[in-house]
C-alpha cells in the first residue's frame, strides 16, 4: 500500500514537471513573433462597486481594440488581464501581487476605490510596476509612491470646487456634512468643510457611518435638528440613494450635494424622485457635444448597451494614456513607462486635459451638474 | 425630534423584535441559537424583490409568499443541517446554522448578484403626526404586522394542540416524546415559524430600506441576536420587548453620543447581559 502510494506521487511529480518543461519550451517558441504588451487592470467586476468596475472593464477593453485596430503601440498588439477585487482592499492587494510577479505585465490600471488603490500601493512601489488608476482620488493617494499617479484629480481640487459651488452660486452657509467612514470619505468631508469654513460658511456638525449600513434615519435625524441649511454628503451613488430617500422620508428639506462619485445613472434608478435637486459635479458629461465625447458615448451604447459615466470615461482616458505614455517612452521597459507617464502634459483625455503634478495627481477642471426631474443636467445657475 | 427618533427607533425595532422572536422560538424549543436567522431575513427580501417583479407590488402578497417561502426554507433547513443533529453536541448544530449562514449569503450572491437591486416605495404617505413628528403608513404598517404575529403567536402557543406540543418539547423533549407527542414534527414546525417570521421582518425591511442585496441580514441578524438576549431568549414577550428596547436605544444612542457608537450599543448590551443576567429581562432560568 505505501508503496504504490510512492509510486503515484513519485509519478504525479514527474508528469508535472514534463508538463511545466513543455509550458516553458512553448512560451520560448513565441519570442520570435512580435511579443504583445500585456497590461493588467484591477476592478470592483462584483460587489457594491461592480457597476464601477464593469464599466471600467468595458472602457479598457473598448480602448485596447481602438488602439489595436490602429496598428497597436509600438507596433505591437495590446492583451489584458483582469482582477476582480470586490470592492475589497485585501483583494486588491493579493491581485497587485499577482500583477508584480508576472514578468510579462508591463503596467496596472486600477483600483477603483482609494482604499483599494492605497492598499495596494506598498507592493507595486517595492516591485516598481505603474499603478494607475482612473478614479482614486485620496490626496495621500498618487504622493504615496512615484508610481502611482491618478487622473481624476484629488479632493484637494474637487472639495473647494464644491464648496464654492455651495457658498457662492447655491448661497448656502450652514452645511451638515455625513461621510462613509473609509479612507475617501473622511478625505472628500474633510477638504469640503476646510474650503467651505475659509469662505467664510459654517460646518454645523459632520457625522459618519459605516460601509454596509442602509439605517440613516437616526443620524438624518441628528442632522436634521442642526439649523444647517444645506446638507453634504461624502458618499458613493447606492448609499448616497438611500441617504436620500430616507431624508425625504423624515421631512428633512434641505438643499444637498455631494462629490461626482454620485454621478451615476443607477443613483436616479435607486432614489427615484429623492434624489431630484440633487448637486454634484463632473469633469465627464454623456450629453457634451464634443464629437470626440459622442463618438465614445456611442460605441460604448452600441458595444454594452448601456451609456458611460464618468468612470466609464476616466477608465478610457487611462488605457489611452497609457499607450501614449508607452509610444513617447518607445519601449515597455516598466521603468520608461513610468518616467514617460510622469511627463505627461495636456493629454487631451475625454475628462478633460491631462497634466500630471510632480506627485502624479492630474489637474482637473470640474462642471455643475444637478438632478432635475429624474435626469443629470449642467448646471445652469 | 426625541420623538422623530424614538418613531425610528420602534420602526427599526419592530425588525428586531420579528428576528428576536425567531431566535426564542428556536432557542425555546431547540436550545439551539440559529445564526442563520440572518440569512433567512435576506431570503425573505429576495422573494419579496421577485414578488414584486413578477407577480403584484402588493406589500401584503409579498408578506404572505415571503412566509410560506421562509416556512418551507426552515423545514428543509431543520430537515438537512438539524435532525441528523440532534442528541449530538450542541455545539455541533450552533456551528452548523453558521456554516448555513455563510452558505446561504455566498449561494444568494451567485443567484441574484452582488450588487444592491432597489424595491419600490410603498405606502409612504403621512398617516398621522405627533409631536411635529411624521410617521408614514409603511411604518405604521410594519409595526402593526409584528404586534398581529406577536398576538398570533401566544395565541398558537396557548390555545392550540400544536403549541401545547411545542411548549411541551421545549421543557423536555424526550419526555414530551415518551408522553405520545411526535417530537420530529413538533420541532419542524417549531423551526418552520421561526424561519417566517424571519422571512417577514425581511420583506418589511426591504420595503422600507426600498433595497436587497445578498448580506443584508448579516448586521440585522447578530442585532437582533443582542435583542433576544436581552429580552430573554427563551421568552417570546421578552424578545419582543429585547428588540423594541434596542432599537429604541441605538437611535436614542446616535441622538446622544455619536452616529458612529449605535452598533457598539447594541454588542455592549448582548455582553452586559451575558455576563450579568444571562436570562435576559423576562427569560426564565434554564439548569443547563
Amino acid at each position: 500500500m505505501k508503496g504504490i502510494m510512492r509510486f503515484s506521487v513519485l509519478a504525479v511529480l514527474t508528469a508535472v514537471l514534463v508538463l511545466a518543461g513543455c509550458g516553458g519550451g512553448s512560451q520560448q517558441a513565441t519570442t520570435g513573433e512580435p511579443e504583445t504588451i500585456h497590461i493588467a487592470l484591477t476592478a470592483p467586476i462584483t460587489g457594491d462597486w461592480s457597476e464601477y468596475g464593469v464599466n471600467f472593464r468595458r472602457s479598457v477593453e473598448m480602448g485596447i481594440d481602438y488602439l489595436n485596430a490602429n496598428g497597436g503601440v509600438l507596433g505591437r498588439q495590446l492583451r489584458l488581464s483582469v482582477g476582480d477585487t470586490g470592492g475589497s482592499p485585501q483583494e486588491a492587494a493579493t491581485l497587485a501581487q499577482r500583477w508584480t510577479s508576472d514578468p510579462t505585465i508591463v503596467a496596472q490600471i486600477g483600483s477603483f476605490s482609494s482604499s483599494e488603490a492605497m492598499a495596494a500601493q506598498p507592493i507595486f512601489d517595492a516591485e516598481g510596476m505603474v499603478q494607475l488608476s482612473p478614479t482614486a482620488s485620496h490626496t495621500d493617494f498618487a504622493p504615496g509612491s512615484d508610481w502611482s499617479f491618478g487622473i481624476v484629480g484629488t479632493q484637494a481640487a474637487e472639495g473647494p470646487f464644491m464648496a464654492n459651488f455651495a457658498y457662492n452660486d447655491l448661497g448656502l452657509r450652514r452645511i451638515a456634512v455625513l461621510h462613509l467612514n473609509n479612507d475617501w470619505g473622511i478625505d472628500t468631508a474633510r477638504h469640503f468643510s476646510d474650503a467651505f469654513t475659509r469662505l467664510g460658511g459654517e460646518i454645523v456638525r459632520t457625522e459618519f457611518y459605516f460601509d454596509g449600513e442602509r439605517d440613516f434615519t437616526a443620524v438624518l435625524t441628528r442632522l436634521a435638528a442642526t439649523n444647517a441649511d444645506g446638507f453634504f454628503m461624502a458618499s458613493f451613488f447606492n448609499d448616497g440613494a438611500a441617504i436620500a430617500r430616507q431624508k425625504e422620508r423624515i421631512g428633512w428639506d434641505v438643499a444637498f450635494l455631494g462629490p461626482s462619485s454620485l454621478y451615476s445613472p443607477q443613483l436616479i434608478e435607486l432614489g427615484g424622485t429623492a434624489v431630484d435637486g440633487l448637486k454634484t459635479n463632473v469633469s465627464f458629461f454623456g450629453d457634451d457635444p464634443d464629437p470626440r465625447i459622442q463618438a465614445y458615448v456611442s460605441e460604448f451604447q452600441q458595444r454594452f448597451n448601456a451609456r458611460p459615466n464618468f468612470h466609464a470615461a476616466l477608465a478610457y482616458d487611462a488605457i489611452i494614456l497609457l499607450a501614449d505614455a508607452m509610444e513617447r517612452a518607445g519601449s515597455t521597459d516598466r521603468q520608461a513607462i513610468r518616467d514617460a507617464l510622469a511627463q505627461t502634459k495636456d493629454f487631451p483625455g475625454l475628462t478633460g486635459s491631462i497634466t500630471f503634478t510632480p506627485a502624479g495627481d492630474a489637474q482637473k477642471e470640474y462642471r455643475r451638474l444637478w438632478v432635475n426631474s429624474g435626469r443629470f443636467e449642467i448646471w445652469e445657475g | 425630534m426625541l420623538a422623530q427618533q424614538i418613531i425610528n427607533g420602534i420602526t427599526q425595532g419592530s425588525l428586531f423584535a420579528l428576528l428576536a422572536i425567531s431566535f426564542a422560538i428556536v432557542y425555546g424549543t431547540l436550545r439551539l441559537v440559529n445564526f442563520a436567522t440572518g440569512s433567512l431575513y435576506m431570503i425573505g427580501a429576495y422573494t419579496s424583490f421577485y414578488v414584486v417583479r413578477h407577480v403584484s407590488s402588493n406589500l401584503f402578497v409579498s408578506l404572505a409568499i415571503a412566509a410560506v417561502v421562509g416556512f418551507v426554507m426552515g423545514l428543509i433547513l431543520e430537515r438537512l443541517a438539524f435532525k441528523s443533529l440532534r442528541g449530538v453536541s450542541r455545539i455541533a448544530s450552533l456551528i452548523c446554522t453558521i456554516g448555513f449562514s455563510l452558505f446561504l449569503n455566498e449561494l444568494a450572491a451567485v443567484i441574484f448578484g452582488r450588487e444592491t437591486r432597489v424595491m419600490p416605495s410603498v405606502y409612504t404617505g403621512t398617516a398621522f403626526r405627533i409631536a411635529g413628528t411624521n410617521i408614514i403608513w409603511l411604518q405604521v404598517i410594519m409595526i402593526l404586522v409584528a404586534g398581529v404575529i406577536v398576538i398570533g403567536l401566544q395565541l398558537l402557543l396557548f390555545k392550540t394542540k400544536m403549541g401545547l406540543s411545542i411548549r411541551a418539547v421545549s421543557l423536555d423533549y424526550k419526555t414530551a416524546g415518551l408522553m405520545g407527542i411526535n417530537v420530529d414534527r413538533t420541532i419542524s414546525f417549531a423551526f418552520g415559524l421561526a424561519s417566517a417570521c424571519a422571512g417577514v421582518a425581511g420583506v418589511l425591511a426591504a420595503f422600507y430600506y426600498n433595497s436587497v442585496f445578498p448580506v443584508m441580514g448579516t448586521l440585522p441578524g447578530l442585532k437582533s441576536f443582542s435583542a433576544a438576549v436581552f429580552g430573554g431568549l427563551t421568552s417570546i414577550p421578552g424578545a419582543i420587548l429585547g428588540g423594541y428596547l434596542l432599537g429604541v436605544i441605538e437611535n436614542l444612542a446616535v441622538q446622544v453620543i455619536s452616529s458612529g457608537y449605535r452598533d457598539i450599543v447594541g454588542f455592549i448590551i448582548l455582553v452586559v447581559f451575558l455576563l450579568v443576567r444571562p436570562r435576559g429581562l423576562l427569560g426564565r432560568k434554564i439548569p443547563m
